[in-house]
């Protein structure tokens, strides 16, 4: 397999090569080519998935007090009515109207791109490294973990839609009896009510619901090892949280439209 | 038992590969993947065909050549073993069984069922080693390891390096293979004190290659050194304490 490297771009033609066609100074060596799958990328995936992770714990903590805050809806109409006006006027003066939502939407807005573009990158970088034969027949095994794309695609549309129903009141989307808040008044009860009697709203509802549920279980537990979470009893807790936490905002949520179709909100 | 055999054929890097059919009709349930392989490349030889190459060396689990893809699953359907101690047991006369190559596109097929598997040899050489001058052995009991870490750098340093869990991971990542070596490294004396560097170095070869981990957990499942899923968390944390630390070791 001497002087290989000579014959004019076909190194390993010209010399009768065991292996038609490959790069023999490389075979020697035992490989069939030094390119990479690709030049060392800017922002490494790993730093991608730390990204991820903390965008993602955002967005969990976000949920969980969102959630908790919903549930006052059952503590009655003008209760729920005076938490969505105190949302909107605390820490006046320091805070103009609306100050801290608004500092909470962009933080979220931020965190929301960050997170979607760390994912489409990563994406296609995972494509890259896999090549053609894609792996298959995983069954139902790591369920959640092959369907973080599609859930979060499920997500990114009910978040649309959601600014759309109840923050902005936009027709289509909202009931059309919404009632945008004042500075001195929210309807936020009576525009929630209003929503979820269409079955159609309350359906959407429940289905983001469960796929925020696969989406966070995976997710947080995800977020636990791309942090460097390496130690046993951190990651069995980790595990746990993700689990109890991903449960925890699902129901507390899910139960909020069901009692509006049975009737037990109006 | 009788066997049919679809296996991967492929001349040239280039390919394109192709399944060919093939049967033997004088498999044995103890008879391991690669024997099966060696029956078939009999039966090719005496017909006067081309035999279909594979590698493998210690045939005992310890070296890491060894690894075609059985069914869709790397190493074989059995968890965490390599290709050498795959019994042909759960097969039943008359099945089928599907042989290929390791599938990622960082592993080129080289011919047929062998792959090349040096963009791992490049992350090693990148920094999984021990650089630095460590001089002779110290006196018994005077550098101290405990216990714990030292069990901890054993179970890691048990990776043969095969890249199954490459394989089998639909990202195509080499988490588990490059958290173990991180990990094994880290905890030593000698290899201690290049930790910093070395994560540098390792995460940066592997990112020109291997994809990101998506936690599917299927590398831990066909790891026959059964390297725990732990190491993957290894990555991000020695890749956080070097870009914190921005220290050598
Ligand atoms: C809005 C659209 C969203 C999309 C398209 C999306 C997409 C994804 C994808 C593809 C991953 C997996 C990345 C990987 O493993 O390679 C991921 C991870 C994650 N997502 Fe989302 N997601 C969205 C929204 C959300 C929301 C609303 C939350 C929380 C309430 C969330 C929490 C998380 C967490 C905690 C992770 C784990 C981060 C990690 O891998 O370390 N995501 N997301
Ligand atoms: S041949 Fe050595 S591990 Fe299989």
């Amino acid at each position: 397999m001497a002087s290989s490297q000579t014959a004019a771009g076909h190194p390993s033609r010209a010399m009768g090569s065991a292996l038609p066609g490959a790069d023999d100074a490389a075979l020697e060596l035992g490989r069939v080519r030094d390119a990479r799958v690709r030049r060392a990328p800017r922002v490494p995936s790993w730093v991608l998935k730390v990204v991820m992770a903390l965008s993602g714990v955002v967005f969990a903590l976000y949920v969980l007090v969102h959630m908790i805050g919903n549930l006052k809806v059952f503590t009655g109409a003008d209760h729920f009515n005076e938490y969505a006006h105190w949302l909107r006027t605390v820490l006046q003066p320091f805070l103009p109207y609306e100050g801290l939502l608004w500092v909470v939407r962009v933080v979220l807005l931020v965190c929301l791109v960050a997170h979607v573009g760390a994912a489409g990158v990563l994406w296609s970088r995972g494509r890259a490294s896999r090549g053609t034969h894609r792996h298959q027949g995983l069954g139902l095994r790591n369920f959640t973990a092959r369907t973080m794309l599609v859930t979060g695609v499920v997500l990114l549309g009910f978040v649309v839609f959601h600014v759309l129903d109840l923050t902005t009141g936009t027709g289509g989307a909202a009931s059309t009896s919404f009632r945008a808040a004042t500075l001195d008044q929210a309807y936020a009860y009576e525009n929630l009510i209003a929503s979820f009697q269409r079955p159609v709203a309350a359906a959407f509802y429940l289905l983001a619901m469960i796929a925020l549920f696969l989406h966070l279980a995976h997710g947080l537990w995800a977020a636990v090892s791309d942090l460097g979470a390496t130690g046993r009893r951190l990651r069995a807790v980790g595990y746990a949280v993700a689990g109890v936490l991903a449960l925890a905002v699902m129901l507390g949520n899910i139960i909020i439209p069901i009692s509006v179709l049975t009737g037990l909100l109006s | 038992m009788r066997l049919v055999i679809e296996v991967w054929r492929q001349d040239t890097p280039q390919g394109p590969g192709r399944y060919e059919t093939h049967t033997v009709d004088d498999a044995t349930p103890e008879m391991s993947i690669l024997e099966l392989l060696d029956r078939l490349n009999d039966q090719l030889v005496e017909n006067g065909l081309e035999p279909v190459a594979f590698e493998s060396d210690c045939r005992e689990g310890i070296c890491g050549a060894c690894g075609v893809t059985v069914d869709g699953n790397p190493h074989g359907p059995q968890r965490n073993t390599p290709s050498c101690h795959q019994r042909l047991a759960g097969y039943a006369d008359g099945q089928r069984i599907r042989l290929e190559p390791l599938r990622s596109a960082a592993f080129p097929v080289i011919r047929d069922l062998v792959v090349d598997r040096s963009a791992m040899d490049r992350i090693i050489a990148a920094g999984g080693h021990v650089a630095i001058d460590a001089g002779t052995a110290p006196d018994a009991n005077s550098l101290l390891v405990p216990h714990e870490s030292a069990e901890r750098a054993l179970d890691m340093a048990a990776c043969i390096g095969c890249g199954a869990c490459v394989a089998a991971c639909p990202n195509g990542a080499a988490h588990l293979f490059v958290g173990s070596k991180l990990t094994h490294l880290s905890l030593l004396p000698t290899g201690r004190q290049e930790r910093g560097k070395r994560a540098r170095a390792m995460l940066s070869e592997m990112e020109q290659d291997f994809g990101p981990c998506s936690l599917y957990g299927e590398c831990a499942r066909v790891c026959p050194a059964h390297i725990p899923l732990t190491a993957i968390a290894a990555v991000n944390k020695e890749g956080l304490r070097s870009f914190f630390r921005q220290k050598d070791d």
